[in-house]
């Protein structure tokens, strides 16, 4: 546990050396400040490091996996903090989840939220692959200079408060609770919502399994919740800059893997000097209020749901004429017989934002890839055949924005991506 | 191409009933585990015909929609479902569920796993979306009708 001390940037570059982690906010803060003009509050520093690299210490493996370090603080505490690193940047959810025994470790105890009839307020959350199960708790979170107080997060696999998971959650697959199972130790889901669930949960005849009221004695039944309770997007919940983020990473040195790689995460878009959202030259997509656009992959007359998602570590979609991968380390993702494989997919946004793009792209031979690499660029997996999910490698070389649902940028209302 | 629709409404408590406590099974079962599964889920059904296989929609109360595909012999051989939230794998996998499973552990490289496709023979599973818009199809290859593929399946 630790005071309040995150890290910092003193500018937006394509992740070049420019970010240090200070260890103590008064190095984001000290000196260079803009001061208030015309009553205006003052801009804050808005931008935090990303890192790719194999994870946490004790998990490791991981590939394309962009990281960030979150201070969390038990709300209203200025003491009772702790920096939380290696928590997994996801352009594809909503809201920060940690792991409770990585909070256990830095002893901070978060303050769990109760429903209005005294029942302890859980979350099975569904990711495809596994679901993780834990309760609904009260946090102030800061990255750079900007600040969400009280934002409900959910603890992970909180087995020393929480209620057990009831018998539905993991049906799914298993429960992926822990740092292993995630390569993470949290999600920061930084979508285009401001809750991850939204209206759907706030009044349905019959309430989603999603949110959970447990007794005492541990005994959960699914309930409605209202919007304010729902685990949410930091970047919702900031006095400023809290219409979208901007994630930039730089291109790839290596076709065969680089050992690691930092980029930027920049809160608001177009609400500073430092994160301008082009009037040319930039795609925006809308997205429906699932948070979907739409991709058409190579040459099909219609789109399948499409998202860019940072929470996936490659071009994931299906495609049953490519080799998949029998041996080595990428078992199951794609093995082009000839590599690489030039693709392309058409993306058209959705609503206002309509906008068509046509995104080339390619997929390597994973089995070229160097050990000990973590950052890949044209990994490509096997997925769903009705969604195309733009994973990591979409993000190299490029900006990404993520346009937070109905806050305005300039011209561009959320919920879009746009790149 | 559909011959005709039949809407059944809530599943027969009394084929639930009759065979005992619901069948955990679709996937590979009978008529008899998509009504156990309707009951479970809390939807009505549909039901339509084409020339090579029958399907039910499930349409549960959770705004899941679930599609269940029977061959000639009256087994359940594919399964789809969409919704906003995900659907309880252990009741539409049935008996195939704890191999899905195994192959989901085996996976390569710790993450989300956002987007999946398990192919452990004799299940295919195809999985992805997210909180608001899951979507998969999750089928039997041998059990396929003569002429029917996958990708018309959803």
């Amino acid at each position: 546990m630790s005071t309040r001390g995150i890290q910092g940037c003193s500018s937006l570059g394509l992740g070049l050396g420019l970010c240090v982690a200070a260890s103590l906010l008064a190095a984001c803060r000290g000196g260079t400040g803009t001061p208030a003009v015309n009553g205006a509050p003052a801009p804050v520093p808005n931008v935090v490091m990303l890192v790719v690299d194999s994870g946490p210490g004790v998990a490791g493996g991981a590939v394309n996996h962009a990281y960030v370090t979150v201070n969390v603080c038990v709300s209203g505490s200025q003491t009772q903090c702790a920096n939380i690193d290696h928590v997994l940047l996801d352009t594809g959810s909503n809201g920060l989840r940690l792991v409770a025994s990585v909070l256990a470790a830095q002893k901070i105890a978060l303050s769990p939220l109760s429903d209005s009839a005294g029942n302890t307020l859980e979350e099975c959350m569904s990711f495809v692959g596994g679901q993780t199960w834990g309760p609904v708790a009260l946090a102030d979170v800061h990255l750079a200079g900007e600040t969400a107080a009280k934002l409900p997060v959910q603890v992970m696999n909180d087995t020393s408060s929480g209620a057990p998971a009831p018998a539905t959650c993991g049906a799914n697959g298993t429960l992926i609770n822990g740092v292993s199972g995630f390569a993470a130790n949290g999600v920061l889901g930084i979508g285009v919502f401001e809750q991850d669930c939204g209206q759907a949960c706030v009044a349905p005849a019959t309430p989603l399994p999603l949110y959970f009221g447990c007794t005492a004695a541990g005994v959960c039944a699914a309930e409605k919740v209202a919007l304010t309770d729902q685990v949410t997007n930091p970047v919702a919940l900031f006095a400023a800059d809290n219409n979208g983020v901007i994630v930039t990473l730089p291109n790839l040195q290596s076709a065969n893997g680089d050992p690691t790689v930092q980029g930027t995460l920049v809160f608001g878009i177009a609400t500073q000097s430092d994160n301008p959202l082009p009037s040319s030259g930039i795609t925006v997509l809308g997205t429906d209020t699932a948070g979907d656009f739409r991709t058409a992959y190579n040459g099909a007359a219609t789109g399948i749901p499409g998202l860019i998602d940072s929470g996936t570590d490659s071009y994931a979609f299906s495609d049953p004429t490519i080799a998949v991968c029998a041996s080595g380390a990428f078992v199951g993702y794609y093995c082009p017989a000839v590599a690489p494989l030039s693709l392309s997919a058409v993306n058209t946004g959705v609503g206002a934002n309509a906008t068509t793009s046509t995104v080339d792209f390619a997929l390597a031979d994973p089995n070229s890839f160097v050990a000990g690499a973590t950052a890949f660029i044209d990994l490509g997996g096997g997925g769903g055949s009705t969604t195309f999910t733009w994973g990591m490698p979409f993000f190299y070389g490029r900006a990404v924005y993520v346009g937070i649902n109905q806050r305005t940028a300039g011209l561009y209302t959320g919920p879009y991506y746009a790149y | 191409m559909d011959h005709w629709i039949l809407k059944l409404g809530i599943a027969s408590l009394g084929l639930v009933a009759a065979f005992g406590s619901p069948a955990w099974a679709s996937l590979g079962g009978d008529l008899a585990s998509i009504d156990a599964d309707a009951a479970n889920l809390g939807g009505t059904q549909i039901t339509r015909f084409s020339p090579a296989y029958m399907v039910r929609q499930i349409a549960g109360e959770s705004s899941l929609d679930i599609h269940e595909f029977s061959n000639a012999r009256g087994v359940v051989f594919a399964v789809s479902w969409s919704g906003p939230v995900f659907p309880d794998l252990r009741l539409l996998l049935g008996s195939y569920f704890s191999r899905y499973t195994d192959a989901l552990a085996t996976l390569n490289h710790a993450g989300l796993h956002r987007s999946v496709r398990i192919d452990s023979p004799p299940i295919v599973v195809e999985s992805s979306g997210h909180l608001r818009a899951y979507h998969g199809l999750a089928y039997l290859p041998a059990e396929l009708p003569v002429g029917v593929t996958a990708s018309e399946l959803q």
